[in-house]
């Protein structure tokens, strides 16, 4: 089987599929290898967080000797080993990576990406020598599981996005940032990455970021939690300069294109390569799109052309000449007009803008030459470039080859780092007898890796080299060498370890431009140990937490293996002075004076932070109702006294300037006994009560101490009454039919005029009918409102008379039942393992003769009776605990009925509704 | 699920009384009269702190001189101040949690609210300030479409709330009394009155206490108008008439009326059928009348007391009608009031200081609105200059009587042809709306000054019933040579006195 060696080349037993692939890989490797061989900055192994850091020098030297993983060859330390970073996890290398690339870098990785970690270990090899070496290693690589690896055109569009999250949500502060063109600015202060197109598919890239952490386990390269459009977008810029095969370029725009795609009114949404001209060659676009299309077009024989077109609106240019033109109106339907060129023989540009809106939109071109009848133009007369770009094809692995690099790969000692590989590499110079003047880190020349370290580096890892074992650091060192190790640092500030470099400050973004610094850059870690709870620092580095929305940047998470000591270390080794908390019991009077002050009439916190989800007008500052989640009483305590000492820029103010008594006079206006009662107050976290002056333009209804309601068209119908519950369980009512028809916990709900709509989760629907009925034989269906029973349920004696609210505003629906009068409550409780139910009771008050009726207390498909009073209905748990006992009867909605006969005057019904 | 029809379905399609239209489309030229109108009737906006959603529907003044507001969003707030010069408003959330409220009314230390499916009475009995019982007088109506609005009265003398229902989608009528008016009695019993509506917008009484809605044009409507609520009435649009055997006590009409016809014709033949009383030309009278009231001020809104003050939604202005009862039958005339309002009118209402309040909102659909702001509470004061203004249009056996609100200039009064009076009527058809035809000019054979000048006595050669009588009045001059602030009137002739 022929492979693409150059050996290869010369047999003459290929196909001519083989030989299409040969022709491919020349080309497309020699041009990887010219990129690669440009010129670039010669660097030193770049570890960003190092520069950055104060850490003393022979720490340094240890976070080199752990991220370079020197315990790998040389064999130490069990704790050494798991401190030290893994390599790459090579198994998928071949779906990933371009197989160019593979090759390339084996052979030379510092020219190739300057400022890795990877050492060359092929330095003792002639340059002739390297290059069969590298070209097994990558059969190889690519012979360990099916290649999926394919190239695909940039998205245009797409990378535009992808420019401002690259350097917004945080990658530009690791890797560098970019000019316009996709230029490197500070490469060597920044984790390399090159020229990415030449290394990555565009799937292969997406894949990478969306789990980053199944390639580089070690974290150093972190999960940003980013969605897959963002995601994608980031890709395509970093791909921008991918190029591929195809008939044309096309950048696909909607909105109000007639007005021009030049308009404010429209947006560009995707680009990419097209098979042709017209809408049918793109997925069906929208109306009101307009698809821009760029390529070239080969004339064979020179003359006249005439070019004739239909559309609502199109402009063709030709070599920059305007051929035709129809302005585009969304008030008509397409026309037809025709327009001439003469062209010589050869390439030309062809601009065509095709507009699909208006009436009926449609489109055609044709085209009429010298030599071409008048037809469509055959897609072969069309080409993205003038250029000849080759189709990526599959790389053929050679066994033989493979097998050769397999042997490579095990004796250059490649399989001790990448040791995901089924690959043994026998060990190296055990760590104890190491002579660190010889070797890796002699800086000559020798039989050994070679790695491009600065002779500063080698020094600090001289330094560190014989306490690299057992470094026996303190807690802080610890800290410090893991922040540095993770360039925490490049995103937060923390005293007397570093910070984000200057020039790169600009980058931070947010969305609250009213909070000034604080509202885009991540806030600083220097005693975050004191400030933050160990259940909120361990929601943040390792659950994904976040409650700065308003940041652009994201908070990766580095995985728990990487960072999950931080979480008790910062609390050790961040300390604050105790501050004066006066003894307060928390009882109703102290909340209440809290609440008075984070309202509006008192020092109006929620002017600018948010409370409990709400929003105030302009600003969208921290959650206030959520503080004591995330802080510790003493910080607050120390915060709000004087918020500047923690924040120098912050816009909050301080309230009690040198602790003097506040302007607000509740509690004697006492800063100590201010603070504690905001945060009595605020301890109350979602059931706080609602302050003074909240917002309530917010279409989500937030519930707090008392219960809320909203009516109106809803998943029930028309006439749903919603009730959110303090005990975050709620349910909605039709006053239609007077049934209770859902459950639901979590969040309430999202209103808009006339309408509402549930939130939260776990939602219980039961189907429409009213609760009571004389059923004439178990058989009968239970009656519900339809289309045409237009009187229905009043002609079953039904009256609905509103609800009444007792002290915590629960409704007790009022209806009427013939001569029963109903008061039906619903009361949201704890049990004793404090999960949230509903107990229900009914009180019915008959007032005519002694009435007999079954009440239908449930409904669904799967309906179980556990005893008389207990039952099932799918996921929800129904108990009687009045004395009445119900049965079940089967059918699509099976359902649990409860008889009653009402003597004149008072029944009461009890149930209690779990799920 | 809130269902994208849900949402497409604009909100106020009943309410704005045209065709389908885009937000591009023409609202009609202003009158070009809102400097002018501003000497005498300045407008005053009343501050709404920012996270007050205060989307205006309902209005009232309750008897602690707070003005009530019922809210899209279902909220009531009280608002304390809004009737001081300037307005220093302080709001009181009241109540919550009730779907879109349309209409508020006071009575017996209650609110009464009108929402798309409900009358309730909602009040405070543990005095802290909030309501905490909410009693559904009724629910009887069908609701469950989109469109199928409700709009409420104040209470009648025997404290009935009447209640108008808008058709399903504004054309059909699918759900139980979709198109009828009700009467809502304090024991929460529902009376069915009459039907034929489309899609009304507001109801209340004229200064005599006869019960009127406002329709939106539409099939059958060929423009906005004011319809009388009486008792067994068919008010026009048959698309109602399947309840009649749910409102056994309402004798059902024997015929339909026919398409293509005229109202005067199809009310020969339909006994039931009850005229408009007052036709508002469409788009140069509104285009989508909302909220009307009466003013009861005794004279403190100047010289037009007892007359009927209407919002309108699509064009944010106020407009002016006046009622007579000829042979049996309501009619009257309309005239334009103020423009330039900053929003939608959903309501109007008047405050004990004799001032007009008016509040409304936009919405984000494709629903034009003249004025931009999303919602807003606004006050029409009168400074107490008295405007030259037609003071009211009624009918004579043969001619008009127009009064002025100062003396004419009797020479220019004297003269016939300072009056043009053309008159024309709607095509009465399922179609939407309708031009205007049978076109006649009028002519003025005698015109005759009062001696005080505040009235003129015109005689025509002929008044025709079913047209709408155009007043072009513009000509005429108030005794000190000023022309009239607004130089129209429209008087819709339904009978001719027969004294």
């Amino acid at each position: 089987m022929a492979v693409g060696t150059r050996v290869a080349l010369n047999r003459t037993s290929a196909t001519p599929k083989t030989r299409a692939f040969r022709a491919w890989w020349v080309v497309a490797r020699t041009c990887i290898l010219v990129l690669l061989g440009m010129p670039s900055p010669r660097a030193s192994v770049v570890v960003p967080g190092l520069d950055a850091t104060q850490l003393e020098p022979w720490l340094k030297g240890l976070v080199l000797v752990e991220e370079m993983n020197c315990v790998a060859c040389h064999p130490g330390d069990a704790s050494l080993a798991a401190r030290s970073r893994k390599a790459p996890r090579l198994q998928d290398a071949g779906s990933r990576l371009h197989p160019a690339f593979i090759e390339s870098f084996v052979r030379d990785p510092h020219g190739t990406r300057p400022g890795t970690t990877m050492p060359d270990v092929l330095g003792t090899l002639t340059p002739a020598e390297r290059d069969p070496v590298a070209r097994s290693l990558t059969h190889f690589l690519l012979s360990l599981r099916p290649s999926s690896f394919s190239m695909e055109a940039p998205d245009t569009v797409a990378a535009t996005h992808g420019r401002r999250l690259f350097h917004s949500r945080g990658c530009a502060h690791c890797h560098s940032p970019r000019d316009e063109r996709g230029k490197e600015l500070e490469p060597t202060a920044s984790v390399p990455l090159g020229a990415l197109e030449v290394k990555y598919g565009f799937k292969g890239l997406v894949a990478f970021l969306e789990r980053p952490h199944a390639v580089r386990p070690s974290g150093r390269m972190p999960d940003l939690q980013l969605g897959r459009q963002e995601i994608e977008r980031i890709a395509h810029y970093l791909l921008q300069d991918t190029r591929v095969p195809g008939r044309l370029s096309y950048t696909l725009f909607q909105g109000k294109v007639w007005e021009g795609i030049d308009g404010d009114n429209v947006r560009a949404e995707r680009a990419g390569h097209a098979d042709g001209f017209g809408a049918g060659s793109l997925a069906k676009p929208s109306h009101h799109s307009a698809i821009q299309y760029r390529g070239w077009l080969r004339v064979t024989k020179g003359g006249r052309h005439a070019f004739h077109l239909t559309a609502n609106g199109a402009l063709l240019e030709l070599d920059g000449n305007q051929v035709l033109q129809l302005k585009p109106s969304d008030r008509r339907g397409p026309k037809t007009m025709e327009g001439f060129a003469d062209l010589a023989p050869g390439w030309h540009a062809i601009r065509l803008d095709y507009y699909h809106t208006g009436h009926e939109p449609r489109f055609s071109l044709e085209m009429e030459g010298p030599d071409t009848p008048r037809a469509p133009i055959d897609p072969s007369r069309l080409s993205v470039s003038t250029d000849d770009i080759p189709a990526h094809e599959p790389f053929r692995v050679d066994a033989g080859i493979a097998e050769a690099g397999r042997r490579h790969f095990e004796q250059l000692g490649c399989a001790r780092c990448h040791d995901d590989v089924q690959v043994t590499s026998s060990p190296h110079v055990a760590w104890a007898k190491l002579d660190v003047r010889r070797g890796c880190l002699s800086g000559g020349p020798g039989p050994w890796p070679r790695f491009d370290l600065s002779p500063q580096q080698r020094e600090w890892m001289g330094l560190a080299w014989a306490r690299a074992e057992r470094p026996g650091l303190d807690d802080r060192q610890q800290v410090g060498k893991t922040l540095a190790a993770l360039n925490c640092v490049a995103c937060h500030e923390r005293a007397g370890l570093g910070g984000p470099r200057p020039e790169r400050v600009a980058l931070f973004t947010g969305t609250q431009p009213n909070l000034g610094d604080q509202g885009r850059i991540p806030p600083p870690l220097t005693g975050v140990g004191a400030k933050l709870t160990p259940g909120w620092l361990g929601e943040v580095l390792l659950r994904g937490g976040r409650q700065r929305d308003y940041l652009d940047a994201r908070m990766p998470r580095f995985g728990e293996a990487n960072v999950g000591h931080l979480v008790g270390l910062l609390a050790k080794v961040d300390v604050l002075e105790p501050a004066s908390i006066p003894d307060l019991a928390h009882d109703q009077e102290v909340k209440d004076a809290g609440h008075a002050l984070v309202g509006a009439t008192g020092l109006h916190c929620i002017a600018c932070h948010m409370f409990n989800g709400q929003r105030p007008g302009e600003f969208g500052a921290l959650d206030v109702a959520r503080a004591p989640e995330r802080l510790r009483k003493n910080w607050f305590h120390l915060y709000l006294r004087q918020p500047a000492r923690f924040h120098p820029t912050t816009i909050m103010p301080a309230y009690w300037p040198d602790g003097r008594p506040g302007s607000v006079q509740v509690l004697g206006g006492d800063a100590g006994k201010q603070i504690e009662a905001i945060w009595a107050y605020l301890s109350d976290g979602q059931r706080a009560r609602k302050p003074l002056g909240l917002s309530r333009e917010s279409n989500e209804v937030i519930v707090a101490d008392v219960a809320e309601i909203c009516r109106g068209q809803g998943p029930v119908g028309y006439r749903g009454i919603g009730v959110g519950y303090p005990e975050r369980i709620h349910l909605c009512f039709d006053a239609g039919e007077m049934a209770l028809r859902q459950l639901w916990k979590g969040d309430f709900a999202s209103v808009s005029p006339g309408h509402f709509r549930p939130r939260g989760s776990d939602l219980i629907t039961l189907p429409p009918g009213i609760p009571f009925h004389t059923l004439a034989t178990l058989d009968e269906d239970w009656p519900a409102k339809r289309k045409t029973n237009h009187a229905f349920p009043q002609d079953h004696g039904y009256q609905f008379r509103g609800y009444h609210l007792d002290a915590r505003r629960r409704p007790t629906f009022r209806y009427q039942f013939g001569n029963v009068a109903v008061e039906d409550f619903f009361e949201d409780v704890r049990n004793a393992e404090g999960k949230a139910y509903f107990r229900r009771s009914l009180r019915l008050d008959n007032q005519g003769e002694p009435v007999s009726f079954h009440f239908r207390a449930a409904a669904g498909k799967d309906v179980r009776r556990r005893s008389d009073h207990e039952f099932t209905c799918d996921t929800l748990n129904l108990r009687i605990i009045s004395a009445h006992s119900g049965t079940v009867r089967d059918g699509e909605h099976g359902d649990v009925l409860v008889p009653l006969s009402l003597p004149r005057g008072h029944t009461v019904l009890s149930l209690e509704y779990q799920w | 699920m809130v269902t994208a029809r849900h949402i497409v379905v604009p909100l106020l399609l009943a309410l704005a009384s045209a065709s389908p239209v885009r937000s591009e489309d023409d609202l009609g030229a202003m009158w070009g009269t809102a400097e002018a109108e501003a000497r005498y009737y300045p407008i005053v906006t009343i501050p709404i702190p920012p996270g007050v959603p205060l989307r205006p529907g309902g209005l009232e003044v309750i008897p602690d001189g707070r003005l009530a507001v019922g809210t899209r969003r279902g909220d009531i707030y009280f608002v304390k101040g809004a009737f001081d010069t300037p307005p220093r408003p302080e709001y009181h959330l009241f109540a919550t949690g009730q779907d879109e409220i349309f209409s508020l009314s006071w009575r017996d230390g209650a609110l009464t609210a009108t929402t798309w499916g409900e009358v309730t009475r909602i009040s405070d009995a543990d005095g802290d300030g909030v309501a905490d019982r909410y009693e559904a007088l009724t629910s009887n109506w069908g609701y469950a479409e989109g469109h199928e609005f409700a709009f409420g009265s104040k209470h009648d003398p025997e404290g009935n709330i009447w209640v108008a229902l808008g058709l399903s989608g504004s054309y059909e009528s699918h759900n139980l009394f979709r198109g009828w008016a009700v009467k809502v009695t304090p024991q929460g019993r529902m009376v069915p009155v009459c039907s034929g509506l489309r899609s009304p917008g507001g109801v209340g009484t004229n200064a005599a206490g006869a019960m009127f809605v406002m329709e939106s044009q539409g099939p059958w409507n060929g423009c906005c108008s004011l319809k009388p609520l009486q008792e067994g009435a068919f008010l026009g649009h048959p698309a109602s008439y399947n309840w009649y055997p749910f409102a056994p006590h309402v004798p059902a009409p024997a015929v339909e009326p026919r398409s293509d016809s005229r109202m005067a014709i199809e009310r020969r033949r339909v006994k039931e059928l009850v005229p408009p009383a007052v036709r508002f030309p469409y788009i140069k009278m509104g285009r989508s009348i909302s909220g009307f009231r009466t003013d009861t001020t005794g004279g403190k809104f100047g010289p037009f007391r007892n007359q009927i003050f209407l919002g309108d939604y699509a064009l944010s202005i106020i407009l002016r009608a006046t009622t007579e009862r000829v042979n049996g039958v309501w009619q009257g005339a309309c005239y334009p009031f103020r423009e330039g309002l900053a929003t939608g009118i959903m309501n109007v209402e008047f405050t004990p200081k004799g001032q007009l309040v008016a509040g409304g909102f936009t919405t984000t659909s494709q629903w034009p609105v003249r004025g931009t702001e999303p919602f807003a509470l606004q006050r029409i004061d009168w400074n107490g200059v008295t405007p030259f203004e037609i003071e009211e249009v009624s009918i004579r056996r043969d001619g008009f009587l127009v009064r002025f609100t100062l003396p004419v200039d009797p020479q220019v009064a004297a003269q016939p042809g300072s009056y043009t009076i053309t008159s024309c009527t709607h095509v009465y058809h399922a179609g939407y709306g309708s031009p205007e035809v049978d076109h006649v000019a009028h002519r003025v054979s005698r015109a005759v000054p009062a001696e005080d000048g505040l009235s003129v006595r015109l005689y025509l050669d002929q008044i025709i019933p079913d047209h709408i009588h155009d007043f072009d009045l513009s000509k005429v001059r108030s005794r000190d040579g000023k022309p009239l602030l607004h130089g129209k009137a429209y008087y819709t002739v339904n009978e001719v006195p027969l004294e």
